[in-house]
């Protein structure tokens, strides 16, 4: 069947190229705010998609409170803009229905193109019902505030939809009728495709579609406005990081305090080795069990439980202060948290207090599967205790704990925030601020959005690089890849 | 049940154990100092991994005036439950206490059930472009387009302030999707072909062979899984700041913190505050202990059953790397 295509069939096919490519298109268009084409005033937010505004009406009349009190706008007409979003979504949705049955039997692509067709005059509804509600929009009393505006994409979304139309229309004179008999079939490559695709299309949206943001680095916006032509900047603020002193002087102060924390984190990385190997030298079984059961046990609660550890042993009225008290050491109860002094050390020993009996699990499971006849001889050859820690158990950890160092090496610079944000406060702000804290109080905290996603995608694009090179190194001397 | 690489260790030490005191080792005066310094090591640390809680724990439980005078440091005296009573009419600790649970409950369903379905359609040869979407799932891992980016993203899809925020996102998890594709990958083909022989669908494959026989591994990520939501904050923190109802309880605990210690950054500035609002920050230290003692009794209570899961965890995870 494959061999001798007729050529009614080979054009259906191609056509079906440009159909799938232009659904794909009015897809991701649902979710680009800049290309909403129900945006037909000012008052609505700029940062509402197609999809947005099919979706939520609260949102999406979110500025309108007074608008509709002084009757500048009628209700109607936005619950109207609100029912065409709606009509458009589904059209879209419909388109999509359309694409996934076209990769199946001739049944499949009938079926498809009906309701492709039908989607496409829904949205064709829409589309009308967003041009009427303009229409409207646009004799209003007061035009300066309402900001009446025919959106710019509505041109671009409507000759997509047509292009779409005009070939679904084309594929069903195109094809053949299909035989009474035949039941709806898909190939097996394209059914266990189609399961797959909801979950690729969560990955494109949660992981990939995050990416257009890095445009943000390249223009002047602040929350809430729209990106045009006329506010980009180009590079101006990657020159910021190094030009700017204020900025400088912060980026300088928090990358030292990253690197610093990481370093230390890498310095001691031994800690989780040198844990398993001293457990593994106990020859009390149930103690052992014991002492392994409750350090892992840090490991799994928030680093808001941490905090609130901190603060129930080393607060001014926690167990610390109130033994000290006691005891007629110290007067009165005093807040160590307040106390910025060795910061660096004291978050190292809070992220070491939390994780070395979880890091030494890896190890003691690897110190398991070490020959014991290697011990049996060394024992037999006089070697002490130590001799064979350092001679045997260790150098068999090693290809362990090298790769371990290297992820954490490709780490360096994310070290988390959630444990620098529940240990700041007034007095520690300058020593605990890491990278990733920083980058979120710059963001979240003084919406400086554009200056973030600098630092973000700086950061992003040097972890990779980080995490390459550890692989590289990998490779070359263990022969084997780490990611 | 198949038995852990601990548990192995154990008796394989168990058995040397046995086999030097057979032979009447003695112990040389090295040994014992040795010993000595290695168990007091290992036993003051385990100490600072239990004691804080149980700390923690006795204070909530204690008569509160002692609690307040700092009193109650290694012995719980006058005990009532009166504390986790009160607990109950606070509201906005309720409704974070429904949050939380729900979002570990269904969060984590959703997610293993996504990742058992991933796990198994990537090992499927014949799906059309699947080292190309395994890729394209897999490299996301490794890259991040930064907290702002995301934080927009979630904006324009209208996530934030939505419950939805805490579960959509992390139905699709890469890692946990690679140690479910590794594990089916190890079970034998003969099944899935004889079953396909017979005339059985994908989905009847999945259904009837591969969900149950990889219960091992889903058990494993379902725990990482929802000790993860239950420990998350940060996405309650950003995506929920105008929807108060819909912080989890991590978040609230974190607020509790903060305000009982803006509290005292007041008292110890300006010393202008009156009895009552001394009272309360003071009593506000019980609330405080309280609640993160709701907090972690899960994760406690669930530990030391599940242990076994995390364990294999970590060491499916090694394998792979």
């Amino acid at each position: 069947m494959e061999k001798n295509k007729s050529t009614q069939e080979s054009i259906s096919d191609k056509l079906y190229y440009v159909v799938r490519i232009a659904i794909l298109v009015s897809v991701l268009f649902l979710f680009i705010p800049a290309l909403n084409p129900t945006r037909i005033s000012g008052l609505i937010n700029k940062n509402i998609s197609l999809f947005t505004a099919g979706t939520s009406y609260s949102t999406l009349v979110d500025n309108f409170g007074r608008a509709f009190k002084k009757e500048w706008v009628m209700e109607s007409t936005m619950q109207l803009l609100y029912g065409s979003a709606i009509a458009i979504v589904l059209g879209i949705a419909a388109n999509v229905a359309n694409g996934c049955m076209s990769l199946g039997n001739i049944k499949f692509k009938k079926l498809g193109n009906l309701i492709g067709v039908i989607g496409c005059m829904i949205q064709l509804g829409g589309m009308f019902g967003v041009y009427s509600a303009y229409g409207k929009v646009a004799l209003t009393s007061k035009p300066d505030r309402v900001e009446p505006m025919f959106p710019e994409s509505f041109g671009l979304v409507t000759a997509i939809m047509v292009i779409v139309l005009i070939c679904t229309i084309a594929q069903m004179l195109l094809l053949a009728k299909s035989k009474k008999e035949e039941k709806f079939e898909m190939e097996t490559k394209f059914r266990l495709f189609l399961i797959f695709l909801p979950f690729i299309a969560l990955v494109g949206v949660f992981s990939y579609l995050p990416l257009l943001g890095w445009r943000y680095a390249f223009f002047d916006y602040k929350a809430g406005d729209t990106l045009s032509m006329d506010k980009f900047v180009g590079f101006k603020w990657f020159l910021e990081l190094v030009k700017n002193p204020a900025t400088v002087r912060d980026i300088v102060n928090v990358l030292k305090n990253t690197l610093a924390m990481s370093g230390l984190g890498i310095a001691t990385s031994w800690l989780p080795m040198a844990f398993a190997i001293f457990l593994c030298e106990m020859k009390n079984l149930k103690f052992r069990r014991f002492v392994q059961t409750f350090t892992t046990v840090p490991n799994f609660i928030s680093w808001v439980l941490v905090y609130a550890i901190a603060f129930c042993i080393f607060s001014t009225d926690g167990f610390l202060s109130s033994l000290l008290v006691n005891l007629g050491i110290w007067t009165e109860g005093q807040n160590l948290l307040m106390n910025g002094d060795h910061m660096w050390v004291k978050m190292w020993a809070w992220g070491t207090w939390k994780g070395v009996g979880w890091s030494a699990i890896i190890y003691i499971a690897a110190i398991s599967g070490i020959d014991q006849q290697l011990y049996e001889a060394a024992t037999v050859d006089g070697a002490g205790r130590f001799q064979k820690m350092w001679n045997i158990t260790v150098p068999c950890l090693i290809p362990t704990f090298f790769v371990l160092l290297l992820m954490s090496v490709a780490n360096i610079l994310s070290n988390g925030m959630d444990q620098y944000l529940v240990f700041k406060n007034a007095t520690n702000t300058e020593s605990i601020m890491v990278l990733d804290l920083y980058v979120y109080e710059l963001g979240i905290g003084k919406g400086s959005i554009p200056l973030t996603t600098v630092v973000s995608m700086l950061k992003s694009v040097i972890s990779v690089i980080l995490l390459f090179s550890a692989n590289g190194i990998s490779k070359l001397i263990r022969g084997e890849s780490i990611v | 049940m198949a038995k852990t690489a601990q548990e192995k260790a154990d008796l394989k030490a168990e058995k040397l154990y046995k086999k030097t005191h057979k032979r009447k080792y003695k112990l040389k005066p090295s040994d014992i100092v040795f010993n000595i310094i290695n168990y007091l090591v290992f036993g003051i640390f385990t100490l600072t991994c239990i004691f804080p809680f149980y700390y923690l724990f006795i204070n909530t439980i204690s008569n509160n005036d002692m609690v307040l005078r700092g009193q109650i440091n290694f012995i719980p005296r006058g005990l009532h439950i009166g504390n986790y009573m009160s607990l109950l009419s606070v509201g906005d600790l309720s409704s974070a206490f429904i949050v939380s649970v729900s979002r570990t409950i269904l969060g984590t369903a959703l997610m293993v059930a996504a990742s058992a379905l991933v796990g198994y359609l990537v090992t499927k040869q014949e799906m059309w472009g699947r080292k190309f979407w395994y890729r394209f799932m897999v490299v996301t891992m490794y890259f991040n387009a930064g907290i702002i980016p995301v934080f927009l993203n979630m904006q324009m899809l209208g996530l934030t302030n939505s419950f939805w925020v805490y579960i959509i996102p992390g139905i699709v998890a890469p890692y946990n999707i690679i140690l479910v594709k590794t594990y089916i990958e190890s079970i034998p083909a003969e099944l899935e072909e004889s079953a396909c022989i017979d005339g059985a669908t994908y989905m009847t494959v999945f259904r009837k062979i591969i969900w149950p026989l990889s219960k091992p591994i889903l058990a494993t990520i379902a725990i990482f899984g929802a000790v993860g939501h239950w420990n998350s904050f940060t996405d309650s923190l950003l995506y929920m700041q105008s929807a108060p109802e819909l912080y989890t309880l991590q978040h609230r605990l974190y607020i509790y913190l903060n305000q009982a210690s803006n509290l005292k950054a007041l008292m110890q500035s300006g010393g202008s505050i009156s009895d009552a609002a001394l009272q309360s920050a003071l009593s506000s230290k019980i609330i405080k202990y309280t609640i993160s003692m709701v907090t972690v009794i899960p994760i406690l209570l669930v530990y030391p059953f599940l242990q076994r899961y995390f364990e294999e965890g970590i060491m499916l995870g090694a394998v792979k790397g």
